[in-house]
């Protein structure tokens, strides 16, 4: 059975996108020079601070607190990635981070994709209202969960665990997933569940080996998206969270400032080096995968 | 809908994730609004005020106003950086021929950053001791006499703040701007061009009435992250110095975890979210009267 993933090869680079060589040299390209120095501009603008938090991770001390801040450093040193790792837990940090981001990416795919299947595929009476309770926790802002949350995890002990910084960002990161998900199961055509219906199949072998298999690349797209922001996460760790053994990268980055009543910066800007180093990997090696995922999500709204 | 569908395989599917969607956003809202007509340290037995958090909030608290002006002011702020922004840069970039790819990905590099790094990140850059990158800037295109400690006056501090979260986001709205320029009808572009319509006219009479669905799903989206921002000023400023730079969420935060006054906090907290309900109707009502008239 094949049945074509269509609307996840969009054609990015759509032959339309060049407009006629011919009649666009003829005019006088001022307007293509100026925009090209306006992008260039806002794209400096964009990148330069990275630049220069990565520059002053190399930077020594004393050339940090003395010189031209858009200087090029006059010797570079590694000396503040070595106190970087002595003063905090990085590696820790980023262990703990990785357990919570795979912990509720697992959730809100396996549920975003269940109830999307249930909204979508099998459809019953009350789905529309079922939609619009989702809406509500893509409108509604984090902040209203974080009072009840705490007295509830202090009733049942679960205060400064990992669960409770996963449950209320896979919870909130839900609506969002079950809507790609939807959007993408539109284009899964009738007939090919008609058919496997006829052969006898149920709603959960339909799942398993209809569904599933053809969402890998709504998979990819949920997993990329979210994990942006709960990597980052700072409110539900803040929160939630006590015990430095707990502690995600946004907290322990906190750690390296004022701790000894003077902030070592460019020991810290090593750190943040250190800590947005896994994440940008990922976006840079898959930014395709990304950037397509977060432009289908919208345009299809 | 499935032929053979049972109503069991329907509640198999939709019951898990209502369950932790309940547990993690819909009971909380509902324990927030219960909260909000308590007074309770956390400690204490709670004891029923009815409206009196209510009316403490409208009519007795300086602090909940100056909160949220502050709110609007950084809601402003955000909204002009990421959509203003990211309707500039993707209609810029749909008249580039290369080098697209690599701009939307250096564009939307700052998204990936957290906002801990960025607050840091933006300390620096604000500080006038060492000297930091605006105030060394400011100094080389003589406009030296605007160098100050951005985030330590009170004139400027809530632009300070709220910076550093339009620029954070704005490559975010690009790439979805720029997705839905991509899918106006090349003809309907090349027809008015021959009707001798000025890049202006074009944009204004035919790209943004096309892409106006996509504008209104992002300016709903900024709005809602706009109003719901803490991070940044929390971490920046804390809300200082006094109140200058205080949002409504970042005083909701230090009401119940500092001061440790749930009740109160849960009656901000049920504010913003009436607050963001009351934004997205707007957006959308103003829409709807422009395309009736």
């Amino acid at each position: 059975m094949t049945a074509p993933a269509a609307p996840v090869t969009r054609p990015l680079a759509a032959p339309s996108d060049s407009p006629p060589p011919v009649r666009r040299r003829r005019k006088p390209s001022l307007h293509r020079t100026l925009s090209r120095v306006l992008i260039a501009l806002i794209v400096i603008m964009q990148v330069y601070p990275l630049a220069w938090l990565f520059i002053t991770s190399l930077r020594t001390e004393h050339d940090f607190a003395t010189g031209d801040p858009f200087a090029l450093p006059k010797a570079i040193t590694f000396d503040n990635y070595a106190r970087a790792f002595e003063t905090g837990n990085l590696g820790m940090n980023i262990l703990n981070s990785f357990i919570v981001t795979m912990g509720a990416n697992l959730l809100i795919v396996v549920l975003g994709m269940m109830a999307a299947y249930a909204l979508q595929v099998l459809g019953f009476r009350f789905s529309r209202f079922v939609r619009s309770l989702f809406l509500i926790g893509i409108i509604v802002p984090v902040q209203i969960a974080l009072v009840p949350l705490f007295i509830d995890y202090a009733s049942i002990n679960l205060l400064d665990t990992y669960p409770s910084m996963i449950i209320p960002l896979a919870g909130f990161a839900l609506p969002m997933s079950i809507y790609l998900f939807c959007s993408f199961f539109e284009y899964i055509p009738r007939e090919t569940y008609e058919a496997a219906s006829l052969d006898g199949a149920g709603p959960y072998r339909i799942f398993g080996l209809i569904t599933l298999p053809l969402s890998v690349n709504t998979v990819v797209t949920v997993v990329l998206v979210n994990s942006i922001f709960i990597w980052n996460d700072f409110i539900f760790a803040n929160t939630f969270v006590l015990s430095e053994g707990l502690k995600t990268i946004p907290l322990g980055l906190q750690n390296y400032i004022g701790a000894m009543g003077k902030t070592d910066w460019t020991a810290t800007f090593a750190a943040v080096c250190v800590t947005i180093t896994p994440l940008l990997l990922v976006f840079l090696v898959l930014n395709k995968a990304m950037i397509q995922g977060l432009e289908s999500g919208a345009s299809k709204g | 809908m499935l032929p053979n569908r049972s109503r069991l395989s329907v509640l198999v599917f939709l019951l898990p994730p209502l369950l932790l969607y309940g547990v993690a956003v819909l009971f909380p809202i509902m324990q927030s609004l219960f909260l909000s007509f308590f007074s309770w340290n956390g400690i204490s037995d709670m004891e029923f005020v009815g409206l009196a958090n209510y009316v403490r909030m409208l009519t007795a608290d300086d602090i909940f106003w100056r909160s949220f002006f502050n709110a609007l002011g950084y809601l402003a702020i955000c909204l002009v950086l990421q959509l203003g922004g990211a309707l500039l840069v993707a209609s810029l970039l749909t008249s580039m021929r290369r080098g697209r790819e690599l701009i939307k990905t250096l564009y939307l590099l700052p998204a990936v950053i957290s906002t801990v790094a960025i607050a840091f990140l933006f300390v620096r850059i604000y500080s006038i001791e060492p000297v930091g990158l605006l105030n060394q800037l400011l100094h080389w295109i003589g406009l030296g006499a605007l160098e100050r400690p951005w985030l330590s006056d009170i004139n400027t501090v809530l632009a300070a703040v709220s910076a550093p979260e339009g620029w954070r986001f704005t490559g975010l709205y690009m790439l979805i701007i720029y997705a839905a320029l991509l899918s106006v009808p090349k003809e309907l572009e090349e027809a008015a061009r021959l009707d001798g319509a000025s890049r202006w006219q074009l944009f204004t009479k035919i790209r943004f009435p096309h892409i106006m669905p996509v504008w209104i799903t992002t300016t709903i989206m900024a709005t809602t992250y706009g109003l719901r921002g803490f991070d940044i000023p929390y971490l920046m400023t804390n809300g200082g110095p006094g109140q200058s730079s205080e949002l409504l969420t970042t005083y909701m935060y230090k009401t119940a975890f500092t001061s440790t006054d749930f009740g109160y906090a849960s009656t901000i907290a049920v504010f913003i979210v009436v607050e963001c309900l009351v934004a997205v109707g707007l957006i959308l009502f103003m829409l709807k009267r422009k395309a009736d008239a």
